[in-house]
């Protein structure tokens, strides 16, 4: 995966508008026409939690175009439920485009998301992008519940194929979203959610031969690469992996690579979770 | 000078002219947050910590956020000295600002051999030796939990170079003052006051700890009176400037720190809030220096009315 050079830099942006998709789901529209214009898919900001004396919390760029980004983001905390209050006409401190987004070069013709919970936030852009250049996607899309299944429609109008799973079945089959992976796969996967259906997914697709790309969860603190909180074990020779001495020179051949900078996206066939 | 102001700082033989030092381990090498701030703003920035060998550091969970602050136990994931001076170190020329070298070591010969090598590099301006970090298995906080080690470590460093050496001394002890005296008897040219404090958080669901390495150091707010008093009595104990650390986010929260008894401060965990508040903690300290019709930074270092 080839490091994106987009330039990263400070904003004050002014929130357009607040929508809440569902009980403690938020979507917020920001508007930042520069961050707008340079976002790529599967990258992601660090906004400030109005109030201080808390740290920035990451934010997969849900959406992005001329107008500027918005984000879609579930309350788990006391630093999320204050971006939540932001109000339209109020203004919110992030930095970013961040990270590595997703590798869509080699126009792939066929290509699975799988999108866990929150980890749909981070697809939608890689989605669209893939139905412009004329791709088959599609979907498959888990959930804790129907209520927590948010957005899906947006990516119906997008063109893309959906499958649907839920814990408790109140849409689609009930059960892991992985276990709509079983047949007929596409040749490239993309996914983001949480780390244990991240874990399922790259297994999979190792030991079927498919590429998958998969956006990593971890507890970030700066975002940007300083302090080295966020790490994953990288096989040594990945394109991403961090500078590190190999075993001859004393160092390793498995690396740890931060997700905020080397990632968050990796390939699933160098991760050495 | 900021509107002529005078905020520079002397640590040793080193003069910056911001008294704001980024911390160690919290900024990287500078270069990551160079899109964010502006590093010719600042007085410095210390490094990343190096051993003598590399070092895949702790597993993950490394970071756990906490009330007003944060908990880490990095584990010093480092390439080591060697790789480190062959592909790092000459970056460090292109930064406009002075960059402070960390060293990091689990014995005395190491600490002098790591700080020998790196000091002798032009690109590093002075060496901070961090004998307190809390998060490594072969406790390299004893150093600075023992005010004798403590003085080995410094005196076998202070032998290998003239540069300046900063000691980094731990909150988690009884006594700072007399290891602070120790670190200046053995030739420390400037102490920073404080590393974390120990501690840690448990998951109630699965009842394990939410840190990889268990315990881990906490950061940022929540330390800040402990960093301020250990600055204050370490300040009464010693004559070598003090780069006071702990929690310092605003303006006033530095001013806090001068008054004191810090020469300088170090702003780490607050950059992971917004990373624009080391400049804004700058122009802060020139404003509120103006409105008191004061002229220098000194004017204000040691001068709580106790």
């Amino acid at each position: 995966m080839e490091t994106l050079s987009t330039p990263a830099r400070a904003y004050r942006a002014t929130v357009a508008s607040r929508r809440e998709c569902a009980p403690g789901v938020v979507l917020l529209s920001l508007d930042a026409p520069e961050l707008g214009r340079v976002t790529q898919p599967g990258q992601f900001v660090m906004v400030t939690p109005p109030g201080g004396e808390r740290a920035a919390v990451a934010l997969g760029v849900y959406d992005a175009d001329a107008a500027g980004i918005s984000l879609l983001f579930f309350v788990t905390g006391s630093r999320t439920s204050d971006i939540a209050k932001a109000r339209a006409g109020e203004e919110l401190a992030l930095i970013g485009p961040l990270g590595n987004g997703f590798d869509l070069s080699g126009d792939p013709r066929d290509v699975g998301i799988v999108a866990g919970g929150v980890g749909i936030a981070s697809v939608l852009l890689p989605a669209v992008a893939l139905r412009r250049a004329g791709a088959r996607v599609r979907l498959y899309y888990g959930a804790r519940s129907s209520h927590h299944l948010v957005e899906a429609d947006r990516f119906r109008d997008e063109g893309c194929e959906l499958a649907i799973a839920t814990d408790d079945g109140s849409a689609g089959a009930r059960g892991r979203v992985t276990d709509l992976l079983c047949e007929d796969l596409p040749a490239l996967l993309l996914a983001c959610g949480p780390s244990p259906m991240l874990r399922a997914v790259g297994a999979l697709a190792n030991a079927r031969g498919v590429r998958a790309q998969l956006s990593l969860e971890e507890t970030f603190a700066c975002g940007v690469g300083g302090c080295w909180g966020c790490v994953v074990p990288l096989a040594r020779d990945s394109a991403q992996a961090p500078d590190f001495p190999p075993a001859s020179a004393g160092g390793s051949d498995v690396v740890n690579a931060r997700v905020c900078r080397e990632g968050p996206v990796f390939w699933a066939h160098e991760l050495r979770w | 000078m900021v509107s002529g102001v005078d905020l520079s700082v002397r640590l040793g033989s080193l003069a910056l002219p911001y008294p704001t030092l980024m911390g160690s381990g919290c900024y990287g090498s500078g270069e990551e947050f160079a899109p964010f701030a502006d590093l010719a703003r600042i007085g410095a920035v210390v490094l990343k910590s190096v051993t003598r060998s590399p070092r895949l550091g702790n597993p993950t969970p490394r970071l756990v956020h906490t009330p007003s602050g944060m908990l880490n136990a990095i584990g010093l994931q480092n390439p080591g000295i060697d790789w480190y001076l062959a592909n790092d170190v000459a970056k460090f020329a292109r930064r406009p600002c002075a960059m402070i070298g960390s060293v990091a070591a689990f014995s005395v010969d190491d600490y002098a051999y790591v700080t020998e090598r790196l000091a002798a590099r032009p690109e590093i301006a002075a060496i901070e030796l961090n004998i307190s970090c809390p998060n490594v298995a072969h406790e390299s906080e004893t150093f600075a939990c023992d005010p004798r080690l403590t003085g080995a470590v410094v005196r076998a460093a202070r032998a290998t170079t003239g540069k300046p050496l900063i000691a980094k001394l731990s909150p988690n002890v009884t006594d700072i003052a007399s290891i602070a005296r120790e670190a200046e008897a053995a030739g420390a040219d400037a102490l920073a006051v404080v590393n974390t404090v120990r501690g840690m958080a448990i998951d109630t669901a699965t009842w394990k700890p939410r840190l990889g390495n268990t315990t881990g150091g906490l950061s940022g707010p929540a330390i800040r009176p402990i960093a301020l008093l250990a600055v204050y009595e370490v300040a009464k104990a010693v004559a070598i400037p003090i780069v006071g650390q702990g929690g310092i986010e605003t303006v006033g929260d530095a001013v806090e720190f001068f008054l004191a008894g810090a020469s300088a401060v170090s702003i780490g965990t607050a950059n992971f809030t917004d990373p624009t508040i080391p400049e804004r903690i700058v122009d802060g300290l020139a404003a509120y220096l103006t409105e008191r019709g004061l002229s220098s930074l000194r004017d204000i270092v040691g001068k709580v009315r106790d």
